[in-house]
Formats: C-alpha cells, sequence, structure tokens
C-alpha cells in the first residue's frame, strides 16, 4: 500500500514531465526572439507574424535590465532584435559593441536625425514627453489643466507632480536633460529647482508616473507613452503635450550582435520601417511615426511638431554623468 | 547502535576509523552523490564569488573603492535597511506568535480557515501585496480615500514596514507552530498548579521552551526582510533601502560594481544572524513535526483575556489576508479599479496564446525544479546525516548562503558564473530552473535532514548486513521513510518556482519566459485587471497543486 502512493506520485510526475516537453517539440517552427519594450506589443507581433509567417517571442524588459545583462553575459545575444526603448540604451549598447550593423533598404525613407548614422539602430517612432494629469481631482480642487512646464510650478501642485530618478529611468533623464537644453543649463536648473519643489519624490521606475496619476496617487504623472492604455482602462485621465517645449526622442529597433535568427531579424527591422508596418504601429500605440510618409495618428493630430525641443542625443549622452552629479547633488535627498 | 555497522567495516579495512567515509564515495553511487554535491560548490559557491569578483575588481584591477564608497556615502541606506528589517521582524514576531498561540493553546473555533490562510499567505506572488497595499490605502484607495473619506500619504518606511509584516508573518507562523506542538505540555502544568497565571506560564515555560523555533522564525524573517527589494520600489516613496538601491544601480545606473558591492554589504547582517542562528541553535528541528490542530486534551485553561489577546491578534491577521485575496479577486473582475467598479470579465483577455505559453512553462519548469529539489536535496540530507563525509558541515552552510541573498543577486550571480564555456548556460531552461532549485535548496536538505534524524539508521544498517547494494538501501529504505521530507521539498521549491520574480528576471529570454515575468510586466504597464487575472492563475495553479499532493500523501498516511 505505501509504495502505492509513492508511485502514482512519480508516474504523476513523470506524466505531467512528459506532456510539457512533447508540447515543446510541436512548438518548434521560424521563430524570432525579440526583447521589446512597447505598449501593443503582442499586438504588433501577431500583425507582423500573419504578414511574414515568423513566430515572435517577446520578452518585456526595460532598457536598463537589457544593458545589465548584456554587459554581464559580456556580449552574448539575449535575443535576435531588441525594438523600442531608450535610445540612450542603443547608443550605449553600440559603444560596448553589443549590436549588429543594419541599414534596412526601408532606413532611406528615416530622417536622419532619427536614426544612427552606421545603421546600429533606426528609430521606429518617436517618444514624446506628455503631462499624464487626473482630471477628476483637477476639477474637484478646481485646479485648471496645466498647459506649460512653467503652469507645474504653481503652488496647487505642491507634492503632486510625480516623475521618475533621472539616475535611474532614461526617459526621466531626456526629460530633465530636454528641460535644461531648452533654457540653457543655468536657466534650466532654476527652473527645474522650482518644479522639485512640488515633486515630493522621485519614482524608481519610469512608468510610475502616469500610473500614480491615473489613480489620483498624484495630480501630474511626467512620463511618456502610457496614457492610451490607460485612457482605454477609463480612468479619468487626460494627456497634455506643453506647449512650452516637448521632450523627444526616437525608440529605435535594433539587431543584437551575433543573432542567431539574422534572417528573420532582418525582416522583423525592414517590417517596422515599411509604411505598411508604421501604419500597424501607429494604430496599436499612438505615436508619431518616424516616416514622413506616415501621417501622424489621429490621437496626436493637434500635436505642434514645432514645439519639439532640439535635441542632440549623442551630447545628452556624454553629459549624462556631469548632468546627473548635479542633480543628485541638488534633488536626491 | 549505527556504530556496529561501522565496526564491521573497520574490522575489514584496517585504520577504517580514520577512511570510513573513503570507501562509499569509491562506490558508483558513492561517486554519483559526490557529483551532487560538487554541483553545490559549482552551483551557489561559484556564482556568490562571481559576485564578489565584480565588486572588488574594477576595470581589470583589484580596488576596494566601491566599499569606501558605501561606508563614507552610503552608509544611511545600510541602516534603513538594518531598521525597517528590525521593525518588521519584531511586528511579524508578535503577530505569528500569537496565531501560532492561537492555534496550538486555544480551544477557540476557526483553526481550520485559519490554517487554511496561512498556507494561502505563502502562495503569494511578490508585487501583488503591494499593489493590493495602494489599491486599499494609497492616497485614492478604497479604504482609506472612498470608505474612511481620509486622504493620507500612504508612501514611506511604515508602509515597507507594514507590508512586510504582513508578507512574513505567515511563514513565521507555520514556523513557530512547528515548535510549539512540540513543547512539553507537563511542565505548563507543572507552572499553572504552581500557580502562575496564564500569561506568566505562556510568557515564562512555553516561549522559552520554544525559544529556538522563535529564533529560527526571526532569523528566517529578517534575512528575508533585508533581501526584500521590490516593496520598497513600490511603496517606499522616498525612503529606500540597499538591495532596492542594489537592484536600482544595476538596471538604471549600469553600475554592476556598486551593485555587487551593495549585495555583499547587505549580506554581512544577513550572515550575522544567520551564524548567530546556526551556531546556538542550529540543530532544532523545526520542519520537522507536521502540524496537528485538534489533539490536546491536556491544555492548560487560558485565562480571558489572554484568549481575547490571542483572538484578537489572529482574527487581526486573518481579516487582513483575507481582504487582501478579496482584493485581488475582486480586481481581475472590476473595469477599473478605483475609478468604475462594475464587474467584467474582460481582463481574461489577458489569457492569450503567449499568456498561456508561459504559464505552462511555469508550470513545467516548476515541476521540474521541484522534483530535482526534492531529490537532490534528499540525497544530500542522506549523505550529510548517515556519511557525515568531511567537509560536510561546510557544504551544508554553502547550501544556505542562497537563502541570504536577495533574488535579483543570485540572478546575476548566475549570469556572472555561466556565461562562459565550459559552463556558459545562460538563455538556456536548465540554468532557470537551476537557479530555482538551488535557491531552494536549503530547505529541501533541512526537510530532509530532520526526517532522517527522526528514523533509526539501523533499518539500513540491517539490509546492508543482508547484503543490500547502497542504491537498494537508498531507493527501497531510504526513500520511502524520507517521504514527507521529498513532499515538503518538492511543495516548496515547485511553489517558489511558480511564484519567483527577482532571481529568474535576469535570466528568462524570449522563449523561456514564465507567467510572473508578464504579471511584472503588466504591472508596469498599469493594468491592474489583466495582473490581477495573472496573479489569480498562478494563485489557484500553486493551490491546486499543493491541495493534489497533500491529498495522495495524506491519503497514503490513513491507509
Amino acid at each position: 500500500m505505501k509504495r502505492n502512493g509513492f508511485g502514482r506520485l512519480v508516474v504523476l510526475l513523470a506524466g505531467v514531465m512528459a506532456l510539457f516537453s512533447s508540447q515543446a517539440l510541436l512548438a518548434a517552427g521560424t521563430e524570432l526572439n525579440v526583447i521589446a519594450a512597447y505598449n501593443a506589443k503582442q499586438d504588433i507581433f501577431d500583425a507582423f507574424s500573419k504578414a511574414t509567417g515568423i513566430k515572435v517571442n517577446q520578452l518585456d524588459m526595460s532598457s536598463g535590465e537589457v544593458l545589465a545583462r548584456m554587459r554581464a553575459e559580456k556580449g552574448r545575444p539575449l535575443a535576435d532584435v531588441w525594438f523600442g526603448g531608450g535610445v540612450d540604451a542603443f547608443i550605449a549598447a553600440k559603444k560596448d559593441g553589443l549590436l549588429e550593423p543594419y541599414v534596412s533598404p526601408q532606413a532611406a525613407n528615416i530622417d536622419a536625425k532619427y536614426k544612427d548614422a552606421e545603421g546600429y539602430w533606426t528609430g521606429i517612432s518617436l517618444v514624446t514627453v506628455d503631462f499624464v494629469v487626473n482630471t477628476q481631482i483637477l476639477k474637484e480642487r478646481g485646479i485648471p489643466i496645466p498647459e506649460t512646464w512653467e503652469a507645474l510650478t504653481a503652488p496647487a501642485f505642491k507634492g503632486e507632480i510625480s516623475m521618475s530618478d533621472p539616475s535611474i529611468s532614461g526617459t526621466a533623464y531626456f526629460t530633465l536633460y530636454s528641460l535644461l537644453a531648452a533654457r540653457g543649463k543655468e536657466k534650466g536648473w532654476e527652473f527645474f529647482a522650482k518644479l522639485a519643489e512640488n515633486i515630493p519624490f522621485y519614482a524608481k521606475r519610469g512608468s510610475e508616473p502616469p500610473q500614480r496619476a491615473a489613480m489620483g496617487e498624484s495630480l501630474v504623472g511626467l512620463a511618456p507613452g502610457l496614457w492610451p492604455e490607460l485612457q482605454a482602462q477609463g480612468y479619468p485621465i487626460q494627456y497634455v503635450f506643453p506647449k512650452d517645449g516637448i521632450p523627444w526622442w526616437p525608440a529605435p529597433v535594433a539587431i543584437f550582435k551575433d543573432a542567431e535568427h539574422m534572417e528573420a531579424a532582418k525582416a522583423l527591422v525592414d517590417w517596422a520601417l515599411s509604411k505598411e508596418g508604421q501604419e500597424v504601429l501607429k494604430t496599436k500605440d499612438p505615436r508619431f511615426p518616424t516616416r514622413a510618409d506616415v501621417a501622424p495618428p489621429e490621437a496626436l493630430a493637434g500635436v505642434d511638431t514645432t514645439t519639439f525641443i532640439p535635441m542632440d542625443f549623442l551630447t545628452a549622452g556624454a553629459e549624462r554623468a556631469e548632468v546627473l552629479k548635479t542633480w543628485q547633488e541638488r534633488f536626491a535627498k | 547502535m549505527a556504530g556496529t555497522v561501522r565496526q564491521i567495516d573497520a574490522e575489514n579495512t584496517p585504520g577504517g576509523a580514520v577512511r570510513r567515509a573513503a570507501p562509499f564515495f569509491l562506490s558508483p553511487e558513492g561517486l554519483f552523490f559526490g557529483l551532487l554535491m560538487a554541483s553545490v560548490v559549482v552551483f551557489v559557491l561559484w556564482p556568490i564569488a562571481a559576485i564578489f569578483l565584480q565588486s572588488v575588481v574594477i576595470e581589470g584591477r583589484l580596488s576596494l573603492a566601491e566599499y569606501i564608497h558605501l561606508f563614507t556615502n552610503e552608509a544611511g541606506l545600510l541602516w534603513n535597511s538594518v531598521s525597517v528589517s528590525a521593525l518588521t521582524t519584531v511586528l511579524s514576531m508578535g503577530l505569528a506568535t500569537g496565531v501560532a498561540l492561537y492555534l496550538t493553546h486555544t480551544r477557540l473555533p476557526g483553526k481550520r480557515l485559519i490554517f487554511g490562510v496561512l498556507m494561502l499567505s505563502i502562495i503569494a506572488p511578490p508585487f501583488v501585496s503591494s499593489l493590493v497595499y495602494i489599491m486599499l490605502f494609497g492616497r485614492r484607495g478604497l479604504i482609506t480615500h472612498q470608505l474612511l473619506g481620509l486622504n493620507i500619504d500612504p508612501y514611506g518606511w511604515q508602509g515597507v514596514a507594514l507590508m512586510q509584516t504582513a508578507g512574513f508573518t505567515a511563514m513565521a507562523a507555520l514556523l513557530i507552530l512547528g515548535v510549539l506542538h512540540r513543547v512539553d505540555r507537563r511542565l505548563e502544568h507543572a507552572a499553572h498548579d504552581l500557580g502562575a497565571s496564564s500569561p506568566r506560564v505562556l510568557l515564562g515555560v512555553t516561549l522559552p521552551l520554544a525559544a529556538p523555533g522563535l529564533l529560527v522564525a526571526a532569523v528566517v524573517v529578517f534575512i528575508r526582510a533585508l533581501s526584500d527589494f521590490g516593496t520598497p520600489i513600490i511603496i517606499g516613496g522616498r525612503f529606500t533601502a540597499l538591495a532596492t538601491q542594489a537592484y536600482l544601480n544595476v538596471v538604471g545606473l549600469f553600475n554592476m560594481p556598486r551593485a555587487a558591492a551593495m549585495s555583499i554589504i547587505l549580506l554581512l547582517p544577513a550572515l550575522a544572524a544567520f551564524l548567530l542562528y546556526r551556531r546556538t541553535l542550529g540543530r532544532t528541528n523545526v520542519l520537522g513535526a507536521a502540524p496537528v490542530l485538534e489533539r490536546a486534551q491536556d491544555r492548560i485553561g487560558l485565562s480571558p483575556g489572554t484568549q481575547w489577546l490571542l483572538a484578537l491578534t489572529t482574527w487581526g491577521f486573518i481579516g487582513f489576508e483575507l481582504v487582501k485575496y478579496a482584493t485581488i479577486l475582486c480586481g481581475a473582475f472590476t473595469r477599473t479599479w478605483g475609478v468604475d467598479f462594475t464587474p467584467t470579465l474582460g481582463h481574461l483577455q489577458a489569457l492569450t496564446a503567449d499568456r498561456m505559453g508561459s504559464f505552462f512553462r511555469s508550470l513545467h519548469y516548476s515541476f521540474t525544479a521541484g522534483a530535482v529539489g526534492a531529490i537532490l536535496g534528499g540525497v544530500i540530507a542522506y549523505v550529510l546525516v548517515r556519511k557525515r563525509p568531511p567537509g560536510g558541515k561546510a557544504l551544508d552552510f554553502i547550501a544556505d548562503l542562497p537563502y541570504i541573498i536577495p533574488g535579483p543577486f543570485f540572478g546575476i550571480a548566475y549570469i556572472l558564473a555561466f556565461h562562459n564555456p565550459p559552463l556558459a548556460l545562460t538563455g538556456t531552461a536548465f540554468i532557470v530552473v537551476a537557479n530555482c532549485v538551488y535557491r531552494q535548496l536549503p530547505i529541501s536538505i533541512k526537510a530532509g535532514m530532520a526526517t532522517l534524524a527522526q528514523c533509526r539508521p539501523e533499518t539500513e544498517a540491517g539490509a546492508r548486513d543482508l547484503g543490500a547494494r547502497e542504491r537498494h538501501v537508498l531507493v527501497d529504505i531510504v526513500a520511502p521513510l524520507m517521504k514527507p521530507a521529498l513532499l515538503i521539498a518538492f511543495i516548496n521549491t515547485f511553489t517558489s518556482t511558480m511564484i519567483t520574480i527577482g532571481a529568474i528576471i535576469f535570466l528568462v529570454s524570449p522563449d523561456t519566459k514564465v507567467l510572473t515575468v508578464d504579471m511584472f510586466a503588466e504591472i508596469k504597464r498599469g493594468r491592474i485587471g489583466e495582473a490581477a487575472v495573472l496573479a489569480n492563475v498562478i494563485i489557484v495553479s500553486v493551490l491546486a497543486v499543493n491541495l493534489l499532493f497533500s491529498w495522495l500523501y495524506l491519503r497514503r498516511r490513513k491507509t
């Protein structure tokens, strides 16, 4: 009797394992492994699979995690393609020799300022920083919707602005750097000091500020990109593109050096840069496309693109350590 | 009596007392066992050494710069970590002791429910509790704002200590429960008969007798709290701890040497607590006893005041946990938490084909890790207890180390250790499973050792005398005896693999992704409903497997 129970346990275990192993075997085919930091990525890759027949395994990973892992693994590729994320991480990855240069035939249609000159990465869309504001609480308190960076320094927003730690989040760093770039270093720091009065603490995740605004944990969240998801869920939020300067940067796509499925990887890059691909991208996640021949999505139709803050990403990257040192000395505690 | 066999061996080999272990390790089985034990060095010691090297070799040169930086500029972080962990430990221990005493020393009702909630509490995926905390107690939380109309700021060390306490109390209560069951009731009666009041009996007799178990529970909670990086990230606000900062140094600042130094520093208080426990009371058998809920006619009668206090503590905690799980459940079927509480099945769309793939992978990895962990732990325990090989204690100590390392660092340590040939394993399913197995190995080994300590070695010796080979002794005699331990090890490793995120977030790749990783991504995207659906899938499946295996085991026991 005793033997029986134990034997059954072993048989059960073996059975379950055999079941899983057979499943793994059946799934084999043309596959592509993608590290992605993009909203609605599953929809996007489904569209790609439909167009090409290539199955995509995707993993969500922030740019920092990608870099940390690639460096720890001394460049052994985590996947075939790196899709979306902070351009700073891509620039750093190029410098470390972690990327494979690939100039897609489609890249000719993309403005030089949205891509790497040597083809190590190419912008698929533009990330723009907006304010995510909680309209319900604003209304409750009778505060008008802030439309400029200056408006955020008003006393009404004391303790109510959420921003990520720029030393942790590439997004927050670019936001900070843009504020400095638009105003000049000295005036920029003065302005940031006023803004910092209203920031109770710096969030430790890039995506946290808009979530906090949506859940009413703060009035305004400074971070790009999350509002379509949040708005679709019915949160009482509105996104505002600041009239006195919109920080922006390209979200790139790149192929990892020594990628296992090189041809399929190139196919995904070509598709993401093609007219068809960018139409899919902008419908699934409303951002500005990098192709001039693809119109901005409807949600962004009214945005004044002349207020984009001129940015030199290489300088922003080069000055990162220095800027963050100043930031840490003045604002980190 | 175990000595009789050895004496026979010793007669056959002159000077056998010294070389006792050698013949065993030269036999085919012994060689195999040796190999398994050596794997502990490869999969535990080597990765930790790799992290240490990373912290002292900076740009190719030996340097203590990172440590100097830590002690001169960031000593506050260490203080933050230690003080909040200590607070969490005190709070958890208070609650857990109350719950355990309620179960063992009162005749109050609801014990099955309480025990069930305790089991449920140890299978909550990380991050979920912090999310619930914001859903309930945030500035616009359901309880604080919408029910009570408060507008408090819940972010800070208080929130961290509270959520860590809630998270670790169940585990501590289960550990304490095991010891309280073995407290000699006659001593309590003696004290009672001599006129001691019931609080005095509990404080003066029961708890001191249970002290070893209490210490074990306290050390486990303290170490867990120290290495918890997720809670401060989500609800710490301005407060930050060393484990959190170390994690952020990797993913944000790309500063691996500093992160490595921080995690090594973090090991010091953990190691101190751990050594204290090993030195003084390490032999205590906490895992050995299966909790028995309804037994004693021999209980002392507690005074009404004491009973009230225990009931209040216990039901306060149980109520909180039930609210937590109810929130996760409701979150999955509520349109938009905090805004629109209309019931919906819409979030079930989170269960896409990709997600189901991750789910089956999770189950697959967890079954494998559970089975391998149980067998590995059992074999190592057997060899350590029965063969007492030279270096056994050191090996046991090394195997314990993963328990005191923050999850993300055990993950990063694996990347650093296993990206080079001949052990180039990164990106494979093997490394994900290995990480989970070795991280839970301390529990697997302890469970095995505890069970073996209760079994008489004469049976094995007898079989050997009758000519059984080592392999047969192990399979036909030791394995059946160790079934409870194997079961504990399997369920523990299975469960922790199903809910782990910290360690494996650095080890998974797109084709070895598991469901917790998907859940974490949903939380990052702010999709609470979808995240709650995935959390429920994880909780329900872990619960089902736990119940199934317990049932198989218990049924066998009854027959």
